[in-house]
């Protein structure tokens, strides 16, 4: 006798069946792993959210049936480090999470990508592998040049300006330059009532830019020379501009501002400039909640004396050394993955995408832009510019997250008065060397 | 002979059947307490982290963290600001609990009703209350720095002020934890005999002689006992500092265990950890010892 339970989920999964794809990866993996229960886990976002309600069309193809587990960020972190440095075997597919991708690479916990993209039994040429930014790609790749993680977010640190009719008004031009931003900001603070600049107080991801901008980095030449150059002039020099920036532009209470608050300060038109990640200041163009749609204008991080460095983040789906279903986790990730999927979550809204196709696509551009200014395009000139200097090694170093939060320290202390920037980054040499050691990194 | 022998077998199957009834939660207490507990020891002798969680569970430099520890200035650091945190908060509760339960105590339903409301912070999930002051705190959607700006006295951001931060943590924490001293108080006063007050107030006392010679010897026991329970709570302040200031600006609000916490979890460094959390649990050992010394029969004598 047939259940109403059971009739609906065979509805549902003839209905899937019907639209499922076509394309030869699809073929690939059709019907091939009935039975198979996939761990799925990834941290809370959009493109993860998107998968969740697509998951049973690959369920459907496949014939897997998958456990989708998005927590937030840091729980999510500290579970899958967790889960992956005791050799765990909990997750099928996980995110392979940017911070930690040199850590969880090549500390041996994930499994290499390579032979399952080169057989084309698994992976038919229509997948397309080189369609990724290599930009995006680098990050995922380990220290033996195997590929370890199938980015899907690649996401840019921009500069943007909520009131950028106050600026206009001044008769000036979007900040090109370090000079620029500050000659812009003294133009425009207060005007309104509304402050200069604001950033989130994350400052190991913020600050950053604007470090290599003035000529200095966290490292000597990461990833194989770590000394630290914390303490260099140029570092000073950079530590003393971009606090100089909170303290003399920043609205009040500027270094407790979250990611969340800088965005609803920008929507609500408290403050005007920032730097942020694309995906952020993208939300200023959401008319609904936004009150500077009309006003808004973004641009590249600004270029200093050493040149111009935006960041990059990247996010990519990897699978674990110790799971037991990697045939079907390959499978998992070929199908979140396809241009097909990809695609589709372009055109429902995804705003970070890491394959080129998708970047290029009408959909994508026509949705990026926001008042005249083509976030996609700025987008990628940062991750092909962060691609070819290669200057984001820094952030994937596996001792970063100490050395991060240093940053974090030192600017909170310049902003503050609390030491100054000569101090304070020396401060931040002296404890950031204390933890390498304490890491076991030969310096 | 035979009588004594019946009883010590009696006295002695009493003892087994009380064993017997007890087992069950020893076992459950040893399981979720002790292990543990001795895992954090264990662990405190070696310096293991999460990047090479093999090669570093080793034993050959059994003292390496607390040695580590003892010239670590961001530690020691924390240490000083927990003490600070602690002593402020502690206090704090303590002197408003207690003016509130003299205020409140009465069988009056106004008084009851206002007694319930006070208790509203203590039943809320830590987290709800840092959210709450998160709010409280932040000048651009706060009511109060709306408030204050209107009537001209305009406050700056008291979390960004590192001459202020961690007194508005120890203010956030006092109106979380104030009713529980208040709760404590309002009871010993209703168990009051009021025989003693009756003769000093016919013997011509007024109303702080009243309070400073009969009603604070009586509650003085108490007070203690809030005081030191809510030294030991204080140093599992977490989510306060979490949500409002992530230990900072600076380091001024980071206390013992967010940052045995940032070592943790932030930076894999297990062994290290473990090390600042024992240092931890022999500093609540200690409290404990205090409090198990304390003469709980002494208001009996009044």
């Amino acid at each position: 006798m047939i259940s109403r339970r059971s009739l609906l989920r065979s509805t549902a999964a003839i209905g899937a069946a019907s639209l499922l794809p076509r394309a030869g990866w699809a073929e690939a993996i059709r019907q091939r792993f009935d039975g198979v229960t996939l761990n799925v886990s990834t941290f809370s976002a959009a493109f993860p959210s998107l998968l969740k309600q697509w998951l049973p069309e690959f369920e459907a193809l496949t014939g897997a049936t998958v456990n989708y587990d998005t927590p937030s960020f840091p729980v999510y972190n500290q579970r899958t480090d967790l889960e992956l440095s005791t050799g765990g075997a909990a997750y099928d597919v996980v995110n392979v999470t940017f911070i930690y991708s040199s850590r969880w690479i090549n500390s041996g916990w994930l499994t290499p990508l390579d032979d399952f993209i080169a057989d084309r039994n698994r992976t038919p040429a229509d997948w397309d592998v080189t369609d990724f930014l290599p930009g995006a790609i680098a990050p995922e790749t380990g220290a033996d040049g195997r590929l370890y993680g199938i980015p899907w977010t690649a996401e840019a640190l921009l500069t943007g300006s909520s009131r950028f009719d106050l600026v206009e008004a001044a008769g000036l031009e979007f900040p090109d330059t370090t000079d620029d931003l500050v000659r812009v900001l003294r133009a425009v603070n207060g005007k309104d009532r509304v402050a200069g600049f604001v950033a989130d107080n994350h400052y190991g991801w913020t600050f950053v830019p604007y470090l290599q901008a003035f000529g200095g980095n966290v490292f000597r030449a990461p990833p194989d020379d770590l000394f630290l150059t914390l303490d260099t002039p140029e570092a000073i020099a950079a530590a003393e501009y971009y606090s100089n920036l909170l303290r003399e532009f920043g609205p009040d209470g500027a270094v407790t501002y979250t990611p969340d608050q800088v965005t609803q300060s920008l929507k609500l038109g408290r403050v005007n400039f920032t730097d942020a990640g694309q995906l952020y200041l993208a939300q200023l163009g959401d008319a609904k909640t936004s009150k500077t749609v009309n006003t808004l204008k973004f641009g590249l991080v600004p270029k200093g004396p050493a040149g111009r460095f935006p960041g990059t983040a990247v996010h990519g789906l990897g699978i674990p050394a110790a799971s037991k279903n990697k045939e079907a986790a390959w499978a998992f990730i070929q199908w979140a993955l396809s241009k097909q999927t990809t695609a589709k979550a372009v055109a429902a809204g995804y705003g970070s995408p890491a394959r080129r196709s998708d970047i290029e696509s009408a959909t994508f551009r026509q949705k990026q832009v926001i008042n005249g200014s083509d976030l996609a395009q700025l987008a990628l000139d940062s991750v092909d510019l962060a691609a070819k200097s290669g200057h984001m090694k820094y952030r994937t170093v596996s001792v970063y997250p100490q050395v991060d939060q240093q940053l974090n320290k030192a600017i909170e202390l310049i902003t503050t008065g609390q030491l100054s920037a000569k101090e304070a980054m020396q401060q931040a040499q002296v404890a950031s060397l204390a933890e390498l050691k304490r890491a076991g990194v030969k310096i | 002979m035979s009588i004594a022998v019946a009883k010590d077998s009696w006295e002695a199957q009493r003892r087994r059947a009380f064993l017997l009834g007890l087992a069950p939660s020893v076992i459950v207490l040893v399981a979720i307490t002790l292990i543990p507990a001795l895992a954090l020891v264990i662990t405190s002798f070696t310096p293991l982290s999460l990047t090479d969680p093999v090669g570093t569970f080793r034993f050959d430099d059994l003292l390496g963290n607390y040695r580590e520890l003892m010239a670590d200035p961001r530690f020691l650091g924390s240490v000083a600001t927990q003490l600070k945190l602690s002593t402020a908060s502690v206090l704090f509760q303590v002197l408003v609990g207690l003016g509130l339960a003299l205020l409140l105590n009465g069988s009056s339903r106004i008084l009851a009703a206002v007694r319930s409301v006070f208790l509203i912070p203590m039943i809320q999930p830590p987290i709800v209350v840092a959210l709450i002051w998160k709010i409280l705190y932040s000048p651009d959607v706060s009511p109060m720095h709306r408030a204050l700006e209107a009537v001209g006295l305009p406050v700056r951001s008291l979390l960004a002020n590192p001459d202020t931060a961690l007194w508005a943590v120890a203010v956030a924490d006092t109106w979380q934890w104030f009713p529980f001293t208040m709760l404590m108080v309002l009871a010993a006063l209703n168990s009051m005999p009021a025989d003693p007050i009756e003769a000093a107030s016919l013997d011509g006392a007024n109303r702080w002689q009243l309070f400073r010679y009969i009603i604070l010897p009586y509650i003085r026991p108490i007070l203690v006992v809030c005081a030191l329970f809510r030294l030991i709570d204080s140093f599992k302040a977490f989510p306060l500092i979490y949500v409002l200031t992530n230990g900072g600006p600076g380091t001024v609000t980071e206390v013992t265990n967010y940052y045995s916490f940032v070592q943790a979890f932030n930076f894999s460094y297990w062994g290290y950890a473990s090390a600042i959390a024992t240092l931890m649990l022999a500093g609540v050992f200690a409290l404990s010892w205090l409090v198990g010394r304390l003469d709980w029969t002494r208001h009996g004598r009044h």
